[in-house]
């Protein structure tokens, strides 16, 4: 028993002490391997999965070195049915090679010939395969390479992708860490660094960074280092403006190189920018907008918030196997499960690291998450007790006894920027009056929603009532409060994403606050429990009030 | 011959003799009466078997060059003559070794006598005809095909002259065993005339030949032993002669090792061995654990045939997320060690055919279940090792084309325990951790005791796999425990016999299990509760604490540790257990190493504020009003005290009495109640009057004329006219008995009856009637008219048709069977 950190489970799942005094080695020796999947405060999980396995037998780790890892760092003996198990799915990759052939341009090449006969038989990749050139090597239409990985992987011989990149159109692109245009000067924060520079040994792949982590810089730096034509997909026009906006300060990149391709303009450059939207917009049953990726000979795509990439962005995507692929998120968890679709078409994960570390770092702003729970009057709970399954979250949620608790909470921050959280409209509109404060919406147009952000930017604004739209990838810099009435059911990414719009770390390394308004006893209070149970995963503890403690020293006590 | 044997023994100082016996305890049990019987014994079959059978392949080579060298007339050979054979090998072996297991073999009375005239023990002939895989003598079997070997010059030619294919047949033949069986009609020259007919032959240059083999049977490099030797129809053999000469590359005895292969495999870090076996062993003992709780929960009925169905173990093994064929090999292993058993299924017979007895967990379960994981895990593996069960036989087919299924009677094996032992022996030989690879190891057992493992091949690596799963060994190397657990279980068999149930619990613990337990990490009394409601305990849980656990969360992920998580299910759970949300609180506030978080002590107090919110009871009948002043007077009135009233809510009174009596009471003591029911409505009650039960009128209702009967339908009659029609031609036919059926005695009776047993099982597949003749328990003839159904174990099952019953016919006693027409 050699006392270590790490516990090995029979599911397959890995303990981690954080305590230990060998933790952090063990993290390091672990990492390459296995998936992150729950950090609370004291024992993190991680997972071993066949995908994780080979995506660090492809970063050159071999089942050797990952059976060592385990059993340096493992506090108990380790079962040996589970390390042969590793040993044998590790010994699955590779065993079939994707390779420039000379002669025949891209082929599927055996290492072990038993196997390609077993693939070349199955029906799954019926019509991916084109003819065989001799016993050990098949001719792949260079279009099918990233169909045809995606086949492999769920036949369970995931091939080693030795085709290597074009370069695409190059394009000088430079980190401007002077500071140019009259700017600070600046440099890459450490993990962005190894961020980018896990991307770039890998060659396409999927960084995990927490929202105000930066990881527009990320992209940023990935874009400097590939000197190439580069198209940037993002998730709405204002998320692409302020990506343009953030290319003009940081980069050498001038605003006439950076095109912007949405509704409402149509701009190829060198770098150009484009909406999800745009792209899975349809005339008559067909894409129309996809000439886009062969517009120009791009040495590179950026896809911001990959989770929320669209299933037809996926299609496109396998198309594109030969070019660099960088994908941008803050949590891989997609609600639809296609976490795999997206290792094998962007490529597997390359960096990732706790939130917590990069809070500990200063980088992103601690925060404080509290969930307040607000009794419904007895006239609600007769009317939710009454009310339609379907319609009892809404009920729930939309409660009228919300109002004086967020006020409350807001009045506990004076001179804080606030942001106002909700899933329906009419709520909103209610917290609006209520608050006083503007609302942005769907309908809400980009010119007033532009208007609006950069009066709460400069400090005009305290408080700000957003709905789901606001949920992706704004730049609030200065939001330090803000309050979630309601929501998409349990979202954990909605958590994640709203959690991430008051962690952009604060000039004066204040705290952040995050509060979740619930109703007790109700539906709503499950759908919390789910989306508290992630931020607890995520290493954020949380308490638990009850709306009277927020109401209780303010109110005047009422005959 | 066998006087000889005695005179040798009878010779022999009484000391070697003692060492004699050491070597073949078989022959004094029982202990024979003189030294003739006892030489009688050492030759015969059984025991000489038994003796070749513990023998290294190079001593039975050593036995064979005996055997070779024999000479006709005196059938004795010499030791110099025996190394001269040895020494005539490609690669001959040291001398030395050779006389060694001259020595060996002497030691063991397979040879005996002086070196210049050694004697083989008689037997082996019999036990292997074929020494060294050569055959006999041309002179023994064919005078024309000793003439051809006794001109060695014409030999080699005929030989080379051999077509390609014939050579082919001879190789494998002079490989060993040295006889073939042909197809039949290949020996027979095709038919005159018609040699044209025979299709061309490519291998053997284009010009039909007929068959390799009768090519070399014409030109008497074999022989066919059809008629002569005593071999079965269409077997040829190749003499010994041949054979040699076909040989005289590697030497009359092929190639000869003295020593054991050697394991090519690196060595293993002992630790690392230990390790990776007791981390086995914490897993298989979980997994048993599952699995027997799963069987627990949900019993597996025991199939007519025996063992448990194909679908229960599929079911077992999903639950547990493991193969079919590790869930097999556990249950067997439990059920050895005496953790499952069969009970009777509860309830009235079960509506499945067959499913009256299920498996279930045993009482011997709970005393293991309270041992330590070392212990534990030692009673499994002990019972595997002994077990005279081949779980690898489950999910193949039997002989019957039927599936072998889990527990049942056909994966019985009696020879799995030696396997066992024998593969695991290799492996104890072995420097510890040394990790040969399975291939290494069924080369070893061939080298150390050929005659055993041939065969066995698949049986072996079966063990093998099994002993890995089982964490008796390790990154394929013995564990240090799992070798101690050999040594004990060979030396602990006077220990099996004082416990026979196999519960050594209060007793000391064997070697092996202290071994274990010095690899297995102690028991931890206590967790850590995380945010996100995790429970983690961070080793094997101390029972009690497992227990507590099991109460308050949920069972999330198990191995090393495990993980459990605190829901709101889990809590109202612990209340309902009795828990009250401060014992709650005290518990993890105790058992936690680090700060209870905020959300589980909120947790806690929001599921115990709402537990109890709603009551359940049970009640007799209600009493209420909207006059809260009159139950107050209702519940203080003392005539009323027999209806035991409860108030419920200010407006409610409860009595645990019938409707009936309240109503009966309260009327008696003044009060004007009104009865009411589910719904709230009044029922209305009228004092009832008695009535007896409404009889039917004695007389019938319409009046039968018994002459105009009543009419019966066609169909209805034209189905008795069948049925008496049949009945009729049944009874003319009992009489009409062929004639051949009776006067059974006299000569030809035996020959009748196999003729009997030829119609009877051509009747079962035709399904025709037949007249059956017998001798019925009295001694007297009788016969029957019936279907036979099947034929089977010495019975003939029938049916007779009259009687619609299935009659059973001892085949001894049926005399006769003839068609019936």
């Amino acid at each position: 028993m050699s006392g270590g950190p790490l516990i090995v489970q029979s599911d397959k799942t890995l303990l981690l002490e954080i305590e230990h005094p060998d933790s952090q080695a063990c993290r390091l020796a672990i990492a390459p391997f296995a998936e992150l999947e729950r950090s609370p405060e004291h024992v993190h999980t991680y997972r071993l999965t066949p995908l994780g396995l080979w995506n660090a037998r492809a970063a050159g780790h071999d089942a050797e070195g990952v059976v060592n890892a385990l059993i340096t760092y493992s506090r108990y003996p380790v079962p040996h049915a589970l390390l042969v198990d590793v040993a044998e799915t590790m010994d699955r990759y590779g065993r079939l090679q994707l390779i420039n052939d000379p002669a025949h341009g891209l082929v599927l090449r055996a290492v072990d010939r038993v196997v390609l006969i077993e693939v070349a038989k199955s029906k799954k990749l019926a019509g991916m395969l084109g003819a065989k050139l001799d016993d050990d090597t098949i001719a792949v239409h260079p279009s099918e390479r990233g169909r045809l990985k995606q086949a492999l992987l769920k036949l369970g011989w995931p091939a080693e992708d030795l085709a290597g990149y074009v370069n695409g159109e190059a394009h000088p692109i430079e980190l401007a860490e002077a500071g140019g245009d009259g700017g600070k000067p600046w440099t890459l924060r450490s993990y962005q660094r190894e961020a980018v520079e896990a991307f770039w040994a890998g060659g396409s792949g999927v960084v995990v960074l927490p929202c105000g982590a930066g990881k527009t810089l990320v992209g940023a730096a990935a874009m400097a280092e590939a000197k190439a034509t580069t198209l940037i997909l993002v998730t709405n026009t204002v998320a692409g403006r302020q990506w343009k906006r953030e290319l003009v300060a940081r980069t050498s990149l001038t605003e006439a190189e950076i095109g912007e391709y949405s509704g409402e303009r149509k701009e190829i450059r060198p770098v150009t920018i484009a909406t999800y939207q745009v792209l899975t917009s349809r005339r008559g049953g067909a894409f129309t907008h996809l000439d886009l990726f062969g517009a120009r000979d791009w040495g590179l795509v950026v896809y911001d918030e990959v989770h929320l990439l669209p299933a037809p962005i996926f299609r496109f995507t396998a198309d594109l196997q030969a070019r660099r692929r960088l994908g941008l998120t803050a949590t891989l968890v997609r609600e639809d499960g296609r976490e795999g679709d997206v290792f094998s078409l962007i490529g597997p994960k390359r960096y990732d690291a706790p939130w917590k570390d990069i809070e500990q770092q200063g980088w992103i702003a601690p925060a404080r998450c509290t969930e307040v729970r607000v009794t419904l009057t007895e006239a609600e709970r007769m009317a939710y007790a009454m009310a339609e399954a379907e319609e009892r979250y809404r009920m729930a949620a939309t409660t009228r006894t919300k109002l004086p608790v967020v006020k409350a909470l807001l009045d506990r921050h004076p001179g804080e920027q606030t942001l106002v959280i909700g899933g329906y409209i009419d709520q909103l509109h209610q917290l609006g009056e209520y608050l006083d404060a503007p609302i942005v919406q769907g309908s809400t147009t980009n010119r007033e929603r532009e208007r609006l952000f950069d009066a709460f930017r400069s400090g005009e604004l305290r408080t700000l009532v957003i709905s789901k739209v606001g949920n992706f990838s704004i730049d609030l810099p200065e939001a330090a409060v803000a309050v979630q009435v309601s929501g998409t059911f349990g979202s954990r990414q909605e958590e994640a994403q709203r959690l991430g719009r008051v962690l952009r770390p604060k000039a004066d390394g204040r705290q952040a606050h995050f509060y979740t308004v619930v109703s007790r006893d109700t539906i709503d209070t499950e759908y919390a429990a789910h989306r508290q149970r992630f931020l607890a995963e995520q290493g954020y503890a949380y308490t638990i009030v009850d709306a009277d403690d927020v109401l209780g020293p303010s109110l005047p006590s009422v005959d | 011959m066998t006087n000889s044997l005695a005179d040798h023994l009878r010779a022999l100082p009484d000391q070697e003799l003692a060492a004699l016996l050491q070597q073949r305890p078989d022959l004094v049990v029982p202990v024979p009466s003189d030294l003739a019987a006892l030489a009688l014994r050492a030759q015969s079959r059984v025991s000489v078997a038994r003796v070749l059978d513990s023998l290294d392949r190079f001593t039975l080579q050593v036995l064979d060059a005996a055997r070779l060298t024999r000479d006709a007339a005196a059938d004795t050979t010499s030791l110099d003559v025996i190394l001269a054979m040895a020494a005539a090998n490609a690669r001959p072996p040291d001398p030395a070794a050779v006389r060694e297991a001259v020595r060996l073999l002497r030691s063991r009375l397979l040879l005996y006598g002086p070196d210049e005239r050694l004697h083989v023990v008689g037997g082996i002939d019999e036990i292997s005809p074929y020494p060294a895989g050569l055959g006999r003598p041309a002179a023994e079997l064919d005078s024309r095909a000793a003439a051809l070997c006794a001109d060695p010059a014409k030999l080699r030619r005929t030989l080379l002259s051999a077509p390609p294919s014939a050579r082919a047949i001879l190789d494998r033949l002079a490989a060993g065993p040295p006889v073939g069986s042909v197809p039949p009609g290949a020996l027979q020259a095709p038919p005159l005339g018609a040699e044209d007919a025979l299709p061309p032959d490519p291998t053997n240059g284009g010009a039909p030949t007929g068959s390799p083999v009768r090519w070399l049977v014409d030109h008497r490099l074999l022989v066919s032993v059809t008629t002569g030797g005593g071999g079965r129809p269409g077997t040829v053999e190749l003499p010994r002669e041949v054979g040699l000469l076909l040989r005289r590359d590697t030497g009359p005895l092929g190639p000869m090792p003295t020593d054991p292969p050697e394991v090519a495999s690196p060595p293993r870090e002992p630790k690392a061995v230990d390790s990776a076996g007791a981390g086995q062993t914490m897993e298989v003992v979980r997994q048993a654990e599952a699995l027997l709780e799963q069987l627990a929960a949900e019993p597996a009925s025991v199939l007519r045939s025996g063992g448990l169905g194909v679908r229960d173990l599929r079911r077992l093994a999903r639950a547990l997320g493991l193969d079919e064929p590790t869930a097999a090999l556990l249950l067997e292993a439990a059920h050895a060690a005496g953790l499952t058993g069969e009970l009777e299924a509860p309830g009235l017979a079960a509506p499945r055919t067959g499913g009256d007895q299920q498996v279930l967990p045993s009482t011997g379960y709970e005393a293991w279940r309270a041992g330590s994981l070392a212990q534990r895990w030692e009673q499994l593996a002990r019972a595997w090792l002994t077990m005279t069960r081949q779980p690898g036989l489950v999910g193949q087919r039997d002989d019957r084309d039927r599936p072998i299924t889990v527990l049942s009677p056909e994966a019985e094996r009696a020879g799995t325990p030696i396997a066992r032992q024998a593969a695991l022996g290799v492996l104890a030989d072995l420097e510890p951790a040394t990790a040969p690879t399975p291939d290494e190891v069924l080369e070893l057992l061939d080298w150390r005791a050929p005659r055993r493992s041939r065969g066995r091949e698949a049986a072996h690596r079966e063990v093998l796999t099994e002993a890995a799963t089982l964490g008796v060994t390790g990154l394929g190397a013995l564990t240090s425990y799992g070798r101690l657990l050999l040594t004990d279980a060979t030396a602990g068999e006077q220990r099996g016999a004082d416990d026979p149930l196999g519960l050594h619990v209060d007793g000391e613990p064997s070697t092996a299990v202290r071994a274990l337990d010095g690899l297995l990490p102690a028991p931890v009394d206590h967790f850590l509760v995380q945010a996100d409601l995790t429970v983690v305990v961070p080793g094997p849980a101390d029972p009690t604490l497992a227990a507590e656990l099991d109460v308050v969360a949920e069972h999330e992920s198990a191995g090393g540790a495990s993980v459990h998580r605190v829901t709101p299910a889990s809590v109202r759970r612990a209340l309902d257990a009795g828990y009250s949300a401060d014992d709650l609180h005290g518990l993890f506030a105790r058992r936690s190493r680090t700060p209870v978080p905020q959300g589980l002590t909120y947790l806690v107090d929001d599921v115990a504020r709402r537990h109890g919110g709603l009551r359940v009871g049970a009640t007799g009948a209600y009493l209420r009003s909207d006059d809260e002043a009159l139950l107050g007077e209702v519940l203080a009135d003392r005539r009323l005290e027999v209806l035991a009233l409860r108030r419920l809510a200010p407006t409610v009174l409860v009595t645990p009495g019938p409707v009936n009596r309240m109503l009966a009471t309260l009327r008696e003591a003044g009060y004007a109640p009104v009865p009411e029911d589910a719904t709230g409505a009044a029922v209305l009650t009228r004092p009832r009057t008695r009535r007896a039960p409404a009889r039917p009128p004695g007389t019938a209702a319409r009046i039968v004329d018994p002459v105009t009967a009543p009419r019966l339908p066609m169909p209805r009659l034209l189905g008795m006219v069948e049925q008496i029609r049949r009945g009729d031609a049944a009874t003319r036919a009992a009489q009409r008995a062929p004639a051949s059926l009776r006067g059974q005695e006299g000569a030809g009776a035996a020959h009748r009856h196999t003729d009997a047993l030829a119609v009877l099982q051509q009747a079962v597949r035709d399904k025709a009637l037949v007249w059956v003749g017998y001798v019925d328990a009295h001694g007297a003839t009788a016969s029957r008219l019936v279907r036979p159904v099947s034929i089977g174990a010495g019975y003939l099952r029938a049916e007779d048709e009259r009687t619609e019953m299935l009659h059973t016919f001892a085949l001894h006693r049926v005399a006769a069977a003839v068609l019936a027409d």
